[in-house]
């Protein structure tokens, strides 16, 4: 056990132990460090002004995988055995990278508050990537908010850094001797403790399974953090931090995502962008070459986020049984720096209402696989909430993963997400529809929706409505009415309750006449 | 080779990119600073019968706790008038007012010290919304009102078509990234200085030096950047800069004050939002006989700039278009709510908003294309060319404005197409709009219009230039580097704009009303031309030769490129370093203060007639929407911005605002929406809950031109001011909405409120039952 963590900032060696662990990575940098240049606007990643470059070892590859995150709801405790980079240090010899020298040329900064944020997500882009075209800068940028310069400077500063030579990251700052140092103390979990205000906390970071089921019998009610993206949130707005924490962060085994013929199963730390990597990757067997490690899903994610409205009748991206349906919400999910440390196990555990990836594993029966110090078990998602904000976890229990059956060749699947705007927002409501069909008629109907309840609901009287019924406007707008007395939707500050009823009413139609194109003859 | 016209980058580019750019809370600590935050009001209405900070004080690390009673002189301050307290006295006012101060010396200290303080109060029911303040008479100051022509129920009825509404506009607040902040630094015999991030450095120093009950003399303001403002930071930096100089006054000790995001929002005022009552008569080919205004402005608690807000209002509600007969009315409503404030047009977009919703709905109901409403009712250059407040709109480029850019986005073909696409499409519905702007440039207030410049040459050559000017991001001080650059002709390089203090410049204007190129800019060029004449005088007799018969001619010398040279004998020349070193041993002044007063403006606000405009910046949109039919969600598909910005100093800055500008105001009309509850506190008060546009919402075809204009002979290097006027060119993504409702159903376009969310528009789409904008609303799930 070590009492304290060991991290890398700037090429700069940093072991920290007590309080300190238990600060934002934000706080580390801005007061510890006197890093000043990563900028604090919201404390809740939803502006992207405090964006830093986490690289995490690759010892495979002997080199560390720079993404970019928000390092205000990020924590020391989740950072052992990482590099990070801040705007300070992108400079080498004082010379300007090329998103820095473009953003210069281009005008893209006006007040500059958001500037360095917007300069470590570009930075991260070309990490990734050699060159990214306008429509992947969009979506990669989605995560930064600037209020000075309508963007537009920026996207041209990120287009025209694509032409410069870009010195990355691991030339910058050799690996070898990083990795060494890391490699000898990847097996080793952390206690951290610390006390202030008379109050005591510890964070143990495990690198099993076990030691975490066993640190987790110790402290039964313990905050379990995967991405920290939620829990990190309320921490900054209530100034608290958990006494208790355990952090799944250096459990390797629960890093696993496949996508299988049957199934797709994802283990509780894989993130969002781990999960579009793989379902991007399934049906291709081309080689995933490192540089082109996000492209293809970057790609597909520009493509989902242009903004022409679909046609109507024209077929949509109907990839993959339904796949790129789940992809094209994950690609809303929050914003790039959110999906490469949020996890879907934290969606679910999160247990809210509103939570975007929930109808769809409504809709397709999901099970969530729970362990516990003795043993393990699987519950169907339909199942595992009993309401608002309550789930069927007990004390000493953690979600190890989700097993999600994957949609059928057949499977007429829609998601929905309706939120002010449309990315890096919470949804005002969600929903899923999935049917099955034998000629015209409907033979299996599953309808989820969310934020019209406590818990996301399934429309069980809509679907049983709907078994039997011809696919037509008609039955839709029936559909619609008994759906509408299903949901209890609330006003708050995200919609009134009746534009979700009129939503839950609308998305129905909204179907009907998005798969018109789909309804080939057999 | 001049620099101005060319786009050289922003000033703090480099260190923009490199995160050395500071701000306030980037400045290192000194020994003994404190942190220091406040209580909110917890209520917005009620009687404060006690407070108890005894629990707090005993917090380790908590210094002070302070109250109205602990404020040295005086507690009550205010642009206008008096009339809003630092400290709650007695009554709270609305969720978030500063009830006490607390200062500690860590942040976490602070925080556990705030929530330690306990309140005794009687709650009241707080007044909300605009309707119920209209009924229960109760208004700020007085009604302001500009008319001309006949008696305006006369004229309508005498219009062969009659329209009347009332239009709901939303609020916006300003968002700027950096939040405010201040930091007071004790100094010795009472002194206080101030680092704020402030868009008005002469305004703090008044109320600092008001509160703490010592001279003006005493307190130095000192803004080095804002991490942007908006008009958000032009009155409001005054709470957290008076807090942090009560608590160094009081402990001897700096006090650094930074409002985290969250009580930013919850605590400052933002732009007003408006109810319009409206009547127009206007002819068969749509237009306009005779308008007639009723606008009441939510002022929230307190007068703050309200009525120079209302009055740009009335001033901007003929927009681009002459109105024969008009009577504009404008009132200030009180509610307990915080008190709003400047931002970006301050009062234009509302009035010009309600305008182009009247034309709009004029053009629906003559089923008339809405562009040939405006072209008919458009200013004229030769007649049609007068305000309803008498200023002549001259050097009018509206007409040719329209033209151009009706050409240049294929009004008219698109038009065609959407129409013939929304009639098959069941999935999307679109609308393409064209509106016009003007937008007059100069405070209303006369006396506002001048500004003050420093200039000090170096013994090298190089140069320090102070203005009243505060630097927000948006290229104040590049534009005048540029000009001064010039003055002297060196290299901008050469040139270096010092944070704003009012040490160095007195009595200075907000930066504010876009104005501050022009009267900052031409005074510092006041300030070169000073020195200039000096150094002329010395050059020359340097630059003369008597073997040549070359007589000393101060105006034949010439400054350029890095040299001064006499224009008779270009060959011989010295650099301009060695010049300045040589004159300040010859005992030449290298340092003058330049002064600028805006002249031949003039209004009279009591009889509501003048010409208060130097001139007016001028401009149109045409933007294209895309509506989702089933869920109301919107997406700007495209934008055309053509705009007269006469000749610009650094196009690379000026595209950044036009583009910037318009932006901003594409969410104020399409997605920024304030929700309060219904006991007062705002619920959208972070950016997860109050949605300012994304990189994603920007149009995919975006397309900006400046027009060609070259006849702005009476400012400084024939420019014209570009901060506010481009986001009034976001109109038109909200008049788009209402074209494409016109689609689905006349009757749904009516009903559409400000902004056009997408749940406003399913509300129209559905036909639902008109719903008052900021009705309340609960908490939300997250």
């Amino acid at each position: 056990m070590r009492d304290h963590l060991l991290l890398f900032i700037n090429g700069q060696r940093h072991e920290v132990s007590g309080r300190a662990t238990f600060v934002s990575l934000s706080d580390y940098l801005r007061l510890h460090c006197g890093l000043i240049g990563t900028k604090i606007v919201c404390s809740e990643g939803d502006c992207g002004a405090c964006t830093t470059l986490v690289g995490r070892p690759d010892f495979a590859r002997g080199e560390f995988h720079y993404v970019p995150i928000d390092s205000c709801i990020q924590f020391l405790f989740q950072l052992d055995g990482t590099h990070v980079v801040t705007v300070e240090g992108l400079r080498r010899d004082g010379t300007l990278n090329s998103v820095q020298q473009a953003m210069v040329d281009c005008h893209g900064s006006q007040c500059g508050f958001c500037t360095p944020g917007f300069v470590m997500a570009m930075t991260g882009l070309l990490e990734e990537q050699e060159t990214v075209d306008e429509n992947e800068l969009r979506t990669g940028l989605t995560g930064n908010l600037c209020r000075c310069t309508g963007y537009t400077p920026i996207l041209e500063a990120g287009m025209k850094s694509n032409d410069a030579e870009h010195e990355r990251l691991n030339e910058l700052y050799p690996a070898a001797p990083l990795l060494a140092e890391f490699e000898t103390l990847r097996n080793e979990p952390l206690a951290l403790a610390a006390e202030w205000f008379g109050e005591s906390h510890v964070a143990a970071c495990p690198t099993t399974l076990a030691g975490a089921l066993e640190f987790l019998a110790q402290h039964p009610t313990a905050t379990i953090v995967a991405g920290a993206t939620d829990i990190g949130v309320r921490i900054n707005k209530s100034g608290r931090i958990p006494p208790a924490i355990l952090d799944l962060n250096r459990i390797a085994e629960l890093d696993h995502v496949g996508v299988g013929n049957e199934e797709i199963t994802v283990g509780a730390r894989a993130t969002w962008t781990d999960i579009l990597i793989a379902i991007a990757n399934a049906p291709r067997v081309a080689s995933r070459g490192k540089d082109h490690r996000l492209r293809p899903i970057l790609s597909d994610l520009a493509e989902v986020n242009g903004h022409e409205v679909p046609e109507q009748a024209a077929p949509r991206r109907h990839r993959q049984d339904g796949l790129g349906e789940f992809a094209r919400v994950i690609a809303t999910f929050g914003a790039r720096q959110i999906r490469n440390v949020g996890t879907i196990a934290g969606n679910i555990v999160n247990a809210s209402p509103i939570a975007d990836s929930l109808p769809f594993l409504y809709v397709m029966d999901a099970f969530i696989v729970i362990a516990g110090k003795d043993d393990m078990r699987v519950i169907n998602i339909n199942d595992f909430y009993h309401g608002y904000k309550q789930t069927d976890l007990k004390p000493g229990e953690l979600v190890m993963g989700v097993r999600i059956p994957r949609p059928k060749h057949d499977d007429l699947l829609r998601l929905y997400k309706v939120s002010r705007r449309r990315d890096l927002d919470i949804s005002g409501f969600t929903a899923a529809v999935r049917m099955q069909l034998e000629g015209d008629a409907i033979t299996q109907a599953s309808i989820a929706f969310g934020a019209v309840g406590p818990t996301v609901l399934r429309a069980k009287q809509t679907e049983r409505f709907l078994v039997g019924e011809p696919l037509t406007l008609e039955t839709m707008q029936t559909a619609g009415d008994i759906a509408v007395s299903e949901v209890t939707p609330i006003d708050d500050v995200r919609g009134s309750a009746e534009y979700r009823r009129q939503l839950t009413r609308n998305v129905l139609l909204k179907f009907y006449h998005q798969t018109q194109g789909h309804l080939a003859p057999a | 080779m001049p620099s101005v016209g060319t786009t050289i980058p922003h000033d703090s580019a480099v260190g923009h990119v490199t995160g050395q750019a500071y701000y306030l809370d980037d400045v290192p600590s000194i020994a003994g600073e404190l942190h220091v935050g406040f209580l909110p009001s917890p209520i917005a209405c009620g009687a404060l019968t006690g407070i108890d900070a005894a629990a707090a004080r005993a917090i380790p690390g908590v210094v002070a706790v302070y109250t109205v009673a602990d404020v040295p002189a005086h507690n009550m301050f205010g642009p206008l008038a008096a009339d809003e307290p630092l400290l709650a006295d007695g009554r709270l006012l609305y969720v978030g007012q500063p009830v006490a101060i607390v200062a500690a010396e860590t942040r976490e200290a602070l925080h556990r010290g705030i929530a330690a303080v306990k309140l005794a109060y009687a709650e009241e029911p707080p007044l909300l919304s605009l309707e119920e303040s209209i009924d229960q008479q109760r208004f700020l100051g007085v009604e302001r009102r500009i008319a001309r022509g006949g008696e305006i129920e006369a004229e309508l009825a005498k219009a062969p078509h009659r329209l009347s509404g009332t239009f709901h506009i939303g609020g916006q607040e300003q968002f700027y990234l950096e939040s405010q902040a201040a930091i007071a630094y004790p100094g010795e015999e009472g002194q206080m200085v101030v680092h704020s991030s402030t868009q008005n450095p002469t305004e703090i120093q008044t109320v600092v030096a008001e509160m703490l009950g010592v001279g003006f003399h005493d307190v130095v303001c000192v803004t080095k950047r804002m991490g942007g403002g908006f008009g958000g930071k032009e009155t409001q930096a005054a709470i957290p800069a008076m807090m942090a100089a009560l608590v160094a006054r009081k402990t001897g000790r700096a006090a650094r004050v930074i409002f985290d995001k969250d009580t930013d929002m919850c605590s400052t005022g933002k732009r007003h939002p408006y109810l319009v009552r409206w009547a127009v008569g206007f002819e068969r080919d749509g237009r306009i006989h005779a308008l007639k205004y009723e606008f009441f402005s939510n002022g929230g608690c307190s007068l703050d700039l309200s009525p120079s807000i209302m009055e740009r209002t009335l001033l901007h509600a003929d927009n681009a278009y002459y109105i024969p007969h008009a009577d504009f009315r404008g009132r200030i409503c009180f509610t307990n709510l915080p008190s709003n404030t400047a931002f970006r047009g301050f009062g234009g977009p509302q009035a010009m908003a309600a305008t182009e919703n009247i034309i709009e709905s004029i053009a629906q109901h003559l089923a008339l294309d809405a562009y040939d409403v405006r072209r008919a009712n458009v200013y004229g250059v030769a007649d049609r060319n007068v305000t309803p407040y008498g200023q002549i709109v001259e050097k009018n480029h509206l007409p040719e404005i329209f033209e151009q850019l009706a050409a240049s986005s294929q009004y008219h073909a698109r038009r065609a197409e959407i129409a013939r696409r929304n009639a098959s499409d069941p999935l999307t519905l679109r609308g393409l709009a064209l509106t016009g702007m003007k937008f007059g440039i100069s405070f209303t207030s006369k006396f506002l219009n001048q500004g003050n410049a420093l200039v000090n040459l170096y013994t090298d050559g190089t140069v320090q230039v102070s203005t009243g000017g505060t630097e927000m991001g948006q290229g104040l001080n590049t534009k005048i580097r540029q000009m001064v650059a010039d003055e002297f002709g060196l290299d901008p390089s050469r040139v270096r704009l010092m944070p704003t203090s009012t040490e160095k410049n007195n009595n200075t204007s907000p930066t504010a009303a876009s104005a501050s190129t022009d009267l900052n800019g031409a005074a510092a060029v006041q300030a070169c031309q000073q020195i200039k004449r000096r150094l002329k005088k010395f050059a020359a007799d340097r630059l003369s030769d008597k073997a040549e018969g070359l007589t000393p001619s101060p105006r034949h010398v010439v400054f350029a490129e890095n040299v001064v040279y006499d224009r008779r004998r270009p060959e011989v020349r010295i650099a301009f370093g060695p010049l300045c070193d040589e004159a300040r041993r010859e005992r030449v002044d290298l340092g003058a203060r330049g002064f600028f007063a805006t002249p031949g403006i003039d209004f009279n606000r009591e009889t509501g007639r003048g010409t208060p405009f130097f001139y007016y910046t001028q401009g149109a949109a045409a933007v294209e929407v895309a509506i989702d039919r089933f869920t109301g969600e919107l997406t700007v598909a495209r934008a055309d911005l053509l705009i007269d910005i006469g000749r610009s100093i650094n196009p690379g800055v000026d595209r950044g605002q036009i583009i910037g500008g318009f932006i901003q105001g594409m969410g104020w009309v399409t997605a920024e929406a304030l929700e309060y509850n219904a006991q007062g506190a705002l619920l959208s008060h972070s950016p997860t809950t109050y949605k300012i546009p994304a990189v994603t919402d920007v149009p995919i075809d975006f397309r900006l031109a400046l027009f060609d204009n070259n006849d702005n002979v009476q400012n400084i290097r024939r420019s014209k001011a570009v901060g506010e006027p481009p986001l009034m060119l976001g109109i038109a993504a909200w008049t788009a909405v209402k074209n494409a409702l016109s689609y689905a159903n006349a009757e749904a376009a009516t009903f559409l409120s400000l902004p056009a969310t997408g749940e406003e528009i399913l509300r129209c789409l559905s036909f639902q039952v008109p719903k008052h904008p900021g009705s309340p609303k609960t908490a939300s799930h997250t």
